[in-house]
């Protein structure tokens, strides 16, 4: 096997408003690693030996390296919006595969399965036609035109709607969810899912938002977010196999599955194999 | 995601993730992210034959040729994990399974366990009192299962010092 490509990106490994001087002891694909304010007031992460990391501050979170990013991190437009309120919903230790994490928050045709009556509910279970690209010049994952009835899709939401999604899965364990913002109709609420690899199977996820309500106090909206997030770790600690097999086997992907389809097959033409399974079993 | 984890709903049994249902013979019979699709005949679960024996569900890898063990005079209370092997749980009961069923007392309070490997290093407990007990003594036959499965994790624990 190669050097694994996964080893030059980004990953988060902590929250800026959490940066102390003393440091905090967390890993990063197996490898331990400090993370601390230095002196300068910048990010400081460390590998074995005291080595110095890649660090930067970004959506209000620490991201580092194992390896040598080529490549400033993704861009999120949005989040410079004036008027958006930037929510850190915290970490959720999950344990699975960092890939099942991201591949788990593409797939809507489970809202009313696993969130019931918050996100989906039955008899609302068609997953209508969307559209799926591999967008080249970006080099990202897009999936567009999703919609899905909510019973109540967000915390400003008042009764169920017909949401509008769009995903972008612009990093291997990064992805950012559009999603219609009931009080600014013709803007987009911002939802992503930031997750550091522990190990293969063990993973830290970070959602972090950045919307436009002014109304629902803090910690309604990191409530609500942690209330997805906890159900999907019961779903997620129980996928057989632990890790993403990136081969067909014995999975049987429907027309709602076109996102996981196209992730998967864009982590395979990268070699971005951390987490995932390549022999079909 | 295994079906266990998910419902009986109706006469079919519903995955848990995204509530696909299967039938009695194996097939899926409605995929509800697509409800105008007729899942194809393809789309199918193995089974295996299973049998209610006096309040006991029995699975059979292949075709039993009979059917399930019959346990006179006793009634099953409940299941429980053990996180560790059959070996542990004989070890701490002191004594073999006999007949299928381990024998074991605790103060005074004897109790039947019906005993199923789950991989290597787990047993699932069914327990057995006698048929006639009262609520009392069936709480305490509980309590004493449970005590055995404290008794045998710690035999496993302190057996193998690089188990987390």
């Amino acid at each position: 096997m190669t050097r694994n490509a996964m080893i030059d990106e980004w990953y988060p490994v902590g929250l800026a408003s959490q940066l102390d001087v003393h440091g905090r002891k967390t890993a990063l694909m197996g490898e331990p690693i400090v993370v601390r304010r230095g002196e300068d007031g910048n990010a400081k992460v460390t590998g074995g030996n005291e080595h110095a990391l890649p660090a930067c501050i970004r959506y209000g979170h620490v991201w580092s390296s194992l390896g040598d990013p080529q490549k400033p991190l993704f861009a999120i437009p949005e989040a410079d919006q004036p008027g958006r309120r930037l929510v850190d919903v915290g970490v959720v230790r999950v344990r699975c595969s960092p890939l099942r994490a991201v591949e788990n928050f593409l797939d809507i045709a489970h809202f009313p399965f696993v969130h019931t009556d918050i996100l989906g509910s039955e008899p609302h279970t068609e997953v209508q036609n969307y559209k799926v690209e591999i967008r080249e010049d970006e080099d990202e994952v897009w999936a567009t035109q999703v919609k899905f009835y909510q019973p109540q899709a967000a915390k400003s939401a008042e009764g169920g709607i017909t949401t509008e999604y769009m995903y972008r899965v612009p990093a291997p364990t990064c992805s950012i969810l559009y999603k219609t913002c009931p009080p600014r109709p013709g803007e987009w609420d911002v939802i992503t899912l930031f997750v550091q690899p522990l190990a293969e199977d063990l993973c830290n996820v970070w959602p972090w938002m950045a919307l436009f309500d002014d109304e629902t106090p803090m910690t309604d909206l990191i409530h609500f977010q942690q209330t997805i997030f906890v159900q999907d770790r019961s779903i997620l600690e129980n996928q057989i196999p632990r890790l993403l097999p990136l081969d067909p086997g014995m999975e049987i992907p429907t027309r709602a599955d076109l996102t996981s389809v196209a992730y998967r097959r864009w982590l395979k033409r990268h070699g971005y194999t951390y987490g995932a399974q390549l022999v079909a079993q | 995601m295994r079906l266990s984890r998910g419902f009986v709903r109706g006469e079919a049994l519903s995955c848990i993730y995204h509530g696909w249902r299967y039938a009695q013979e194996g097939n899926c019979l409605r995929i509800p992210a697509h409800p105008g699709l007729t899942p194809p005949d393809t789309i199918r679960v193995a089974m295996q034959p299973v049998e209610d024996g006096d309040g006991i569900i029995w699975i059979s890898a292949g075709e039993p040729a009979a059917g399930p063990p019959r346990f006179d005079g006793l009634a099953p209370l409940r299941s429980m994990m053990a996180e560790t092997d059959i070996a542990a749980l004989e070890a701490a009961a002191g004594t073999k399974s006999a007949a299928g069923l381990l024998d074991y007392t605790h103060n005074a309070q004897t109790v039947q366990l019906l005993l199923a490997p789950e991989g290597q290093a787990r047993t699932l407990m069914h327990v057995l009192a006698d048929e006639d007990s009262n609520p009392t003594q069936r709480i305490a036959a509980s309590r004493a299962a449970e005590a055995l499965r404290r008794a045998a994790e710690h035999i496993r624990a302190a057996g193998s010092p690089n188990d987390p």
